[in-house]
């Protein structure tokens, strides 16, 4: 992943300052909400097994001194400590303190070293290429006590070894209340294949790390707004492949797609497929009956029912994480903002009151966080992610400074977000934690990468 | 030097005490109690994810597409000029009506033609809006094509967004020119 700039914390929340002051002036009277600096919030504490993890891990050792083990080895590691890094939750010894160590033995490490040089906790690595198998060993021990945390060995082909880092991370994360994202992908849409003619957008899927691109369509056509199973084993998106735009399901791991989930008939057009948490329904938005509504039905496509009834523009609908109740974009009061209702369209009411253009809600898959993402046109001349808290209405800027970003989609724990910004010519993907804060650009290839979805 | 079991028990109090002192909203994960000294390996073996690629395009080999042409080879040619809207609106703008006269009088004239209408948006909306608005537009085309005696079955509807801007640049003049409704004809 690219690194861009980090800004300092102070400078941030500077900047948020300003631009909640600007935004004030500009929007006049407040209502109930409020924008807030996001730095309001404090650092998370996390604690394992009584100890601040101030995690040490040193390079993985080879059994066998042959050039695929070393090789793999130092994949491992790479990709091990950035995935930990990444999850945002603990703190590192410095690769220069690593140094100062004596060679690690796996089987018996001097934990007084380690302790030296400030480790808490230990992750040991190992790992073997005999054929076309690799085996990676990963042991996790508490420094003060010496005593073992995970003992876990892996193996498997020996051609991606950052699959079984990825793994490694994750299970190094069940030591914490946190489900790891290691090992999911994110589906995005890009023009990357098009010609003159076609002007074609595709769907690919990536791993979060932005490594493994892999296209997934490969119609030559329109191929829109990709959506996760929660199960991880089908796509839903909007494909102009037969003419108008239809919602498609693609188990993308067998080869085999349903057209026209929605049952669409004569033009009627379907949108923004949404599937449920547990997978068992569909929210969309369709024209079939005048206007766009939002719409649900089984996720096989049975049972459909009509949500919106309002001559207006009902679109982009998302699922809270208990599927109670369903958020989406109106301009039924003049302009686009979000609304909520629940699952049987009843009960609808108004969500964002500043800004006066505000789409595409993602709300927080986790129970922790009670939030729901969207685009926002906080300043003039583009749009920013914006986080409203459902329980204080406050709201937070995301992003600031990146040209114009849109579509958050949440990673599945939570505590990160994936979107789409344009600075300059061209969209590529962004992720950020949901504080805003160690945005970094997910570079995935070439073209405008847009409308991405986190997926499991 | 602290027994091996008293330690556990310190560590278990700990946490219950960090646990129990972070009286805030959100409490610190804690793990209870860290595994014994003798945990034996355990194994697992790490599945390979396979994607072959175009899984959809096999998918869809065969089937035809209804006979409809894919708007997509012809970029906006065609005997019926577009209609451009104003920002954020898809009312129809009285050049636009007069635009639309004159394709009802060109379709009662070539009667075995049929006319998908088109809905676009310039790029300075969201995604998903923008659908919304692009089939607003159409929408409001075709209805006042059949208001001008147009058969309803010899039009369909489609919205594009943003997706399929005609010029991709970032002027004014290129917005002007995007926010349009496109006359894709088959005959």
């Amino acid at each position: 992943m690219e690194r861009t700039e980090r800004p300092s914390r102070r400078s941030s929340a500077q900047l948020r300052r300003r631009a909640a002051a600007r935004l004030v002036g500009l929007a006049g009277v407040l209502t109930a909400s409020a924008l807030v600096s996001a730095t309001q919030e404090p650092v998370e504490q996390i604690v394992i097994g009584g100890v601040t993890p101030r995690f040490a891990v040193p390079d993985c050792v080879v059994r066998q001194g042959d050039e695929r083990s070393r090789s793999a080895c130092a994949t491992i590691s790479q990709v091990l400590r950035n995935d930990l890094r990444f999850e945002g939750l603990f703190q590192f010894v410095p690769d220069s303190l690593l140094s100062a160590i004596p060679p690690l033995h796996p089987e018996a490490p001097r934990f007084e070293d380690w302790r030296g040089i400030g480790a808490r906790i230990l992750v040991v690595t190992r790992a073997e290429v005999a054929g076309a198998d690799l085996t990676v060993e990963v042991r996790v021990y508490f420094v003060d006590s010496g005593q073992t945390m995970l003992a876990r060995r892996y193996s498997g082909r020996a051609d991606n070894p950052r699959v079984f880092a990825h793994q490694a991370s994750d299970d190094i994360m069940t030591l914490t209340q946190y489900k790891g994202v290691a090992r999911t992908r994110i589906a995005y849409c890009s023009d990357r294949d098009a010609d003159a003619k076609s002007r074609a957008k595709e769907l690919y899927i990536v791993d979060y790390d932005g490594f493994n691109p892999r296209r997934v369509t490969v119609n030559n056509s329109l191929n829109i707004l990709p959506v996760w199973s929660p199960d991880g084993a089908s796509l839903a998106y909007v494909s102009y492949r037969g003419g108008g735009p239809l919602v498609y399901l693609a188990r993308i791991f067998e080869g085999r797609s349903v057209a026209n989930l929605t049952g669409e008939r004569g033009d009627s057009q379907a949108f923004s497929p949404a599937f449920s948490p547990d997978g068992r329904r569909l929210a969309f938005a369709s024209n079939r009956a005048g206007s766009m509504d939002v719409w649900i039905a089984g996720a096989d496509g049975a049972d459909q029912r009509r949500l919106t009834t309002t001559p207006a523009k009902d679109t982009a609908p998302c699922w809270s994480p208990t599927a109670q109740e369903i958020a989406f974009t109106s301009d039924r009061a003049g302009t686009p903002q979000i609304w909520i209702m629940d699952s049987e369209g009843l009960n609808v009411r108004r969500l964002t009151t500043i800004g006066g253009y505000n789409d595409g809600c993602a709300w927080n898959p986790s129970k922790q966080f009670s939030e729901i993402a969207y685009t926002a046109r906080l300043e003039a001349g583009g749009f920013d992610i914006a986080v409203i808290d459902l329980a204080t209405r406050q709201v937070r800027q995301l992003t600031q400074g990146r040209g114009s970003c849109e579509y958050p989609s949440w990673a599945p724990n939570g505590r990160h977000l994936v979107f789409s910004c344009r600075r300059g010519t061209r969209w590529e993907l962004a992720i950020a934690d949901r504080e805003g804060r160690s945005t970094q650009t997910l570079a995935t290839g070439p073209g405008n990468n847009v409308q991405p979805d986190w997926g499991p | 030097m602290l027994s091996l079991r008293f330690r556990r028990r310190l560590l278990l109090i700990l946490a219950g005490a960090l646990a129990a002192g972070c009286g805030g909203a959100r409490r610190p994960p804690v793990l209870s109690a860290p595994p014994g000294p003798a945990t034996p390996i355990e194994d697992k073996a790490v599945p390979s994810t396979t994607l072959e690629e175009g899984p959809d395009l096999r998918a869809v080999e065969g089937e035809g597409a209804a006979g409809l042409d894919l708007p997509t080879g012809d970029l906006e040619g065609g005997p019926l000029a577009n209609i451009h809207f104003d920002y954020d609106s898809a009312a129809l703008t009285d050049e636009a009506r007069s635009t639309l006269e004159k394709h009802a009088l060109w379709l009662q004239s070539h009667r075995e033609a049929t006319v998908t209408v088109e809905g676009h948006c310039d790029e300075r909306g969201t995604v998903e809006y923008n659908l919304a608005l692009g089939e607003q537009r159409s929408r409001a085309a075709r209805d006042y094509l059949v208001t001008l005696g147009v058969a309803a079955s010899r039009l369909r509807t489609v919205s594009y967004g943003k997706e399929r801007p005609l010029d991709p640049a970032s002027t004014e003049e290129a917005w002007a020119r995007n926010r349009r409704a496109h006359f894709a004809v088959s005959r």
